[in-house]
């Protein structure tokens, strides 16, 4: 079975973009200590491409995940996922949109550790009460190539095959979007290049859509795209990034910044 | 989601694992508890002496008075403290009545050997066990004794019998073939059992043997007693209803064992969950990051909610059931100890039924999952992305609600500071105190993070003084005062319920020594069973001022009934003995129809001088008594002085068990007693460290009793600071990998329970010395509460030793794993 017409199959058809960000602020703190993390950010993700975040450190970079993901809402702006507008939606409706539509990838501790690999990758589909196709499971499983690991428990795994499972749970639910937040910052670059592949193999062969944020230029280069944060604001796009050319438009930020 | 609490709790048995402990003890307790209250409420004693007469007939062994309640009317009984007679002419209506074989009347004396107490009867009514000669024959004349199988005597020796009055030499001429359970016997002839007994034409009991042993004939006999004793005092005893009647005591026992029970079990059940809470917030502290994950990924707050619940739910499960039964074992220890310390008579067995475990088992589940659920409430509802960011470092506020209810509950505690500086009986002040210490607990436990932040800015500039271990053991205080305010509660609910159980009865033991040791006049005390004549003889000795002898006894007095120690006394001259204190009227004026009583007795009582009080003996006999002085040290004389004659004919025990003797040498006084066996001549210095020995003794079934709260709350103590350190792991392992030597690591880990046990010290002890001050001043009129130095020192060594072995054991255990492994690890 191809993974491509499965989504295919549940994907509302209108629209070429994913998540649309529009004129979204996000203030900390209020009064003397309020701190800005985003100011008047416009943008629109691409359905079926692989977008990468970039930024330098206090850019911004999370919270634009954390606000397009539904798990924190902008102070002012609106956020739509998927043709679905999470302005005033209550947390337990954004709980449930995030297990249907969203996956995330996060940069460590993805993993509930009492739980096995099949448990942890499960997880969301038991928590909305869903069956589990054991074909499609397996199918996930392969993919990230962990058939053999089924019943390992996170402590058992490395680094680079944790984030493998974070992979596979953000993929069981077939979702909208694919969020991850700094998904090989914490591996040696073997296994990060694992990761990268396999996120890009998602968009590939799957038409997954996927937002990544990351610091790393070669990550960045595996991308269809990347935009630049800094300062809270949308400062640069590029597409087809290639690691040489993201490093230095990053120098160029980072000076700014 | 089952399935997942399930999980979780399988993978991390040792996070749970305090939790799983203080629920376990929890379930034990209130189990041991619910046994005792069980036992009280329903608990029997098998009739011994009155084994063999199916049908006995006694005197109603309770008081019952009636309340008035606005509109309602309610009876109230309470069962008497002496042992209530029947007019002997009772027998006399029952002879002869059809179907009833033999009616056997009873007399009932204490009768005192060398070998200590024993119940002296008639021969004539050996028959109501039965008793049986196995050697020798009845005693026929009044000098003459059968003694039980256990005396080990055989006819033709000789035994010295203290009974009620002089000590008489008698023959022995029988040996029974049986000896009772709890007690031992003796059998005199019918009148001069009769002469022992002093009361003239009353008996104790009267057996009913029925024509014949068929259970029909029984119930027609039992009906023939009940129609002929209509309209006398007289009650009919039947089956087990019997060992009432026989063993008194019990009735009182049991009274003592559900009021002890129902304290002991309410304090531990409130302890219980104070501890669970905490051992709860603490556990889900340490599962932020972990939560945090799950909401971010798929579960509503609802569902990370009712995770949780369910986790305590199977953690309560699986502590429960071993902790109810376990409680079994607890309630035989505890009834054992009761036994040994004379709380509770050995013939009083345990009812073991299932409530008490079901209960226990209950309240556990309960305890737990809303313990859970509470600790649940802010992680579960936080924002997914505020719970991520916030994994690693602690909220900066602590909620408002959580605040006001901390501030709620030291309102109550204070309000109950009041409450107790005005209850003045042992009785209605001992259970406030401890709900007062819980409370403040609360208190703290509620306001611990404001408390702790505070505290920790005084105490741990002196820590940065040492440069690495003392800085870093400041730096950690300070900002995790959240995990500090879990430990510092049992802390301080350890040191405040310790310091308060052992020094309450301190408190009243101590004014009670001052009283009496003021009041004392006396310059010799004859103690032991003291017969009149040997008071007789002391009296006539030269330079003897005045001899008063004293009986101990409990009467009810007053509108309210209520239940005051009292002693009779020989009214002669009384105030050259005593000084009880008199600020009304004088003791010089106690006669027959007065008696003398205490300030707060008399508050009790609404009663002036001069005022006539209705008063309820011993026995249950009503007089009316008029009050002729009001004393202040009731702590040390009692709350009622009444003339010796008029409870004398009321108690079980007549002889004074202690005689005060003024003037006279001591030479003197000693070989005028030297004939009485049991009667000691003692200094007043000698009769006072009895006095403190007794207090001390008091003191023991006190603290062993309470000692299981005490307990819990050590075991708290070790919980949570085991939790708390098994907890920081990976934060060791980062200390470690970033170069702190293992020796720095766990002197900073030393330093921190200094500061948080000195924390724990100070508040402790202030709600400890504020509820005692609070109980002193309702008990004894001064705000002057005893804290022994040695004692205290001694908690608090044991406390500050319990809180470093209970961090520095995880703490070496943390260590010893390889740090970088640690560190990696996907969950600490």
């Amino acid at each position: 079975m191809l993974l491509g017409n499965r989504h295919a199959a549940g994907r509302p058809a209108a629209g070429a973009e994913a998540v649309r960000l529009t004129s979204v602020h996000k203030v900390y703190g209020r009064g003397a200590a309020a701190v800005t993390a985003l100011e008047e950010v416009t943008v629109g993700i691409p359905r079926g491409g692989f977008t990468a975040v970039m930024g330098p450190s206090g850019s911004g970079k999370s919270t634009f995940l954390h606000c397009a993901a539904g798990l924190d809402t902008p102070t002012s702006g609106t956020v739509r996922l998927g043709g679905t507008d999470l302005t005033g939606m209550s947390e337990v409706r954004l709980t449930e949109l995030r297990r249907s539509r969203v996956g995330f990838v996060f940069q460590a501790f993805n993993l509930v550790s009492s739980l096995d690999v099949t448990q942890n990758v499960t997880l969301p589909l038991r928590l909305s009460g869903r069956g589990i196709d054991k074909k499609w499971l397996a199918e996930v499983l392969a993919r990230v190539g962990l058939s053999d690991r089924a019943h390992h428990r996170p402590a058992e795994l490395s680094g680079g095959q944790q984030q493998r499972v974070a992979i596979a749970r953000a993929l069981v639910t077939s979702p909208e979007v694919i969020f991850a937040d700094e998904p090989t910052g914490a591996l040696d670059s073997e296994a990060g290049r694992e990761v990268l592949t396999l996120l890009r193999q998602a968009v590939d062969a799957a038409g997954q859509t996927v937002v990544m944020v990351t610091h790393d230029p070669v990550a960045a280069g595996y991308a269809d795209a990347a935009l630049f944060l800094a300062d809270g604001r949308i400062v640069d796009s590029m597409t087809r990034p290639s690691a040489d050319r993201v490093a230095e438009r990053m120098a160029v930020l980072g000076g700014r910044a | 989601m089952l399935s997942l609490a399930w999980h979780t709790l399988r993978n991390r048995k040792g996070a749970f694992a305090g939790a799983f402990v203080a629920l376990m003890c929890a379930a034990a307790l209130i189990t041991a508890c619910g046994v005792l209250l069980d036992t009280g409420l329903r608990g029997g004693v098998r009739p011994e002496r009155y084994a063999g007469a199916p049908i006995v007939v006694g005197a109603d062994q309770q008081v019952h008075w009636t309340k008035d309640k606005k509109d309602k009317v309610k009876t109230k009984s309470k069962p008497l403290t002496e042992r209530a007679w029947l007019p002997a002419d009772v027998a006399e209506r029952l002879r002869g009545l059809p179907g009833v074989r033999r009616v056997v009347p009873e007399v009932t004396f204490p009768a005192w050997t060398a070998r200590g107490p024993a119940a002296g009867h008639a021969w004539d009514s050996a028959a109501l066990t039965p008793f049986t000669l196995a050697t020798g024959r009845p005693p026929h004349t009044a000098g003459e004794v059968v003694v039980d199988a256990r005396a080990g005597l055989r006819p033709g020796q000789a035994l010295t019998v203290s009974a009620t009055a002089a000590p008489k030499t008698y023959t022995v001429v029988g040996v029974t073939t049986q000896a009772l359970p709890s007690g031992s016997s003796l059998f005199f002839a019918a009148p001069e059992a009769r002469r022992l007994a002093r009361r003239p034409g009353q008996v104790s009991a009267i057996g009913v043997f029925p024509a014949s042993a068929q259970p029909s004939a029984q119930t027609s006999a039992e009906t023939m007693v009940r129609r002929a004793l209509r309209g006398t005092p007289a009650r009919v005893y039947t089956g087990d209803a019997r060992g009432p009647l026989e063993f008194i005591d019990a009735a009182k026992s049991r009274v003592t064992l559900v009021s002890m029970g129902g304290a002991l079990g309410g304090t531990s059940l409130l302890v219980a969950i104070l501890v669970v809470v905490g051992t709860f917030a603490l556990l889900i502290e340490q599962r932020r990051r972990e939560l945090a994950l799950l909401r971010a990924v798929a579960a509503t707050p609802r569902q990370v909610r009712r995770m949780i619940g369910r986790e305590a739910l199977l953690v309560g499960a699986a502590a429960g059931v071993p902790g109810a039964a376990a409680g079994l074992g607890v309630a035989r220890w505890l009834r054992t100890l009761f036994v040994d310390h004379g709380v509770m008579p050995a013939n009083l067995a345990l009812r073991l039924s299932p409530f008490p475990m079901a209960a226990a088992l209950l309240a556990t589940l309960i305890a737990g999952w809303a313990a859970a659920r509470l600790s649940a409430r802010r992680t579960a509802r936080i924002r997914p992305a505020e719970a991520l960011a916030e994994a690693a470092a602690e909220p900066r506020r602590p909620p408002l609600a959580r605040t006001l209810i901390g501030l709620f509950a030291l309102a109550g505690h204070v309000t109950l500071l009041a409450v107790l500086g005005a209850l003045d009986t042992e009785a209605a002040a001992t259970p406030v105190t401890f709900l007062a210490v819980v409370l403040a607990a609360f208190a703290v436990a509620l306001l611990g993070p404001v408390i702790s932040r505070a505290a920790m800015a005084l105490l741990t500039q002196p820590l940065r003084l040492s440069r690495v271990s003392g800085h870093l053991a400041a730096a950690n205080t300070r900002a995790n005062a959240r995990r500090f305010a879990s430990v510092i509660t049992p802390l301080t609910l350890a040191i405040g319920m310790t310091c308060t159980i052992l020094f309450v009865p301190a408190t009243v033991g101590d004014a009670a020594t001052r009283q009496a040791r003021d009041g004392a006049k006396a310059g010799h005390v004859l103690t032991g069973r003291v017969p009149p004549d040997a008071t007789a003889t002391v009296r006539s000795l030269p330079g003897v001022r005045g001899v008063t002898e004293i009986v101990p006894t409990t009467i009810r007095a007053g509108a309210g009934h209520g239940k005051y120690s009292a002693r009779g006394l020989t009214p002669e001259a009384p105030a050259q003995t005593i000084d009880p204190g008199v600020r009304a009227g004088s003791l010089d004026r106690l006669a027959a129809g007065t008696m003398a009583v205490s300030a707060t007795a008399a508050g009790h009582m609404h009663a002036r001088l001069a005022d006539e009080v209705p008063v309820t003996l011993g026995d249950g006999t009503p007089v009316r008594a008029r009050i002729v002085a009001i004393y202040d040290r009731g702590l040390g004389f009692g709350d009622v002085l009444l003339p010796y004659d008029t409870i004398t004919a009321h108690v079980d025990d007549p002889l004074p068990r202690q005689v005060l003797v003024t003037g006279g040498s001591a030479d003197a006084i000693r070989q005028a007693v030297r004939g009485y066996p049991g009667v000691h001549a003692e200094s007043a210095g000698q009769a006072q460290e009895d006095r403190q020995a007794k207090q001390a003794d008091n003191a023991e079934v006190n603290l062993v009793i309470m000692g299981l709260i005490i307990a819990f709350t050590a075991i708290a103590i070790v919980n949570t600071l085991a939790v708390a350190t098994a907890g920081r792991a990976r934060e060791l392992a980062l200390l470690r990998l970033i170069g702190t030597t293992r020796r720095q690591v766990l002197r900073m880990l030393r330093l921190e329970t200094l500061v948080v046990t000195l924390t724990g010290t100070l508040l402790g002890s202030a709600v400890a010395v504020a509820t005692l001050s609070a109980y002193a001043t309702g008990m004894t009129g001064s705000a002057r509460p005893s804290f022994p130095p040695l004692s205290y020192l001694a908690v608090l060594t044991a406390v500050a030793t319990l809180a470093l072995f209970a961090t520095a054991l995880p703490g070496r255990l943390a260590l010893t794993a390889d740090p970088a492994e640690t560190i990696s690890a996907p969950d600490g």
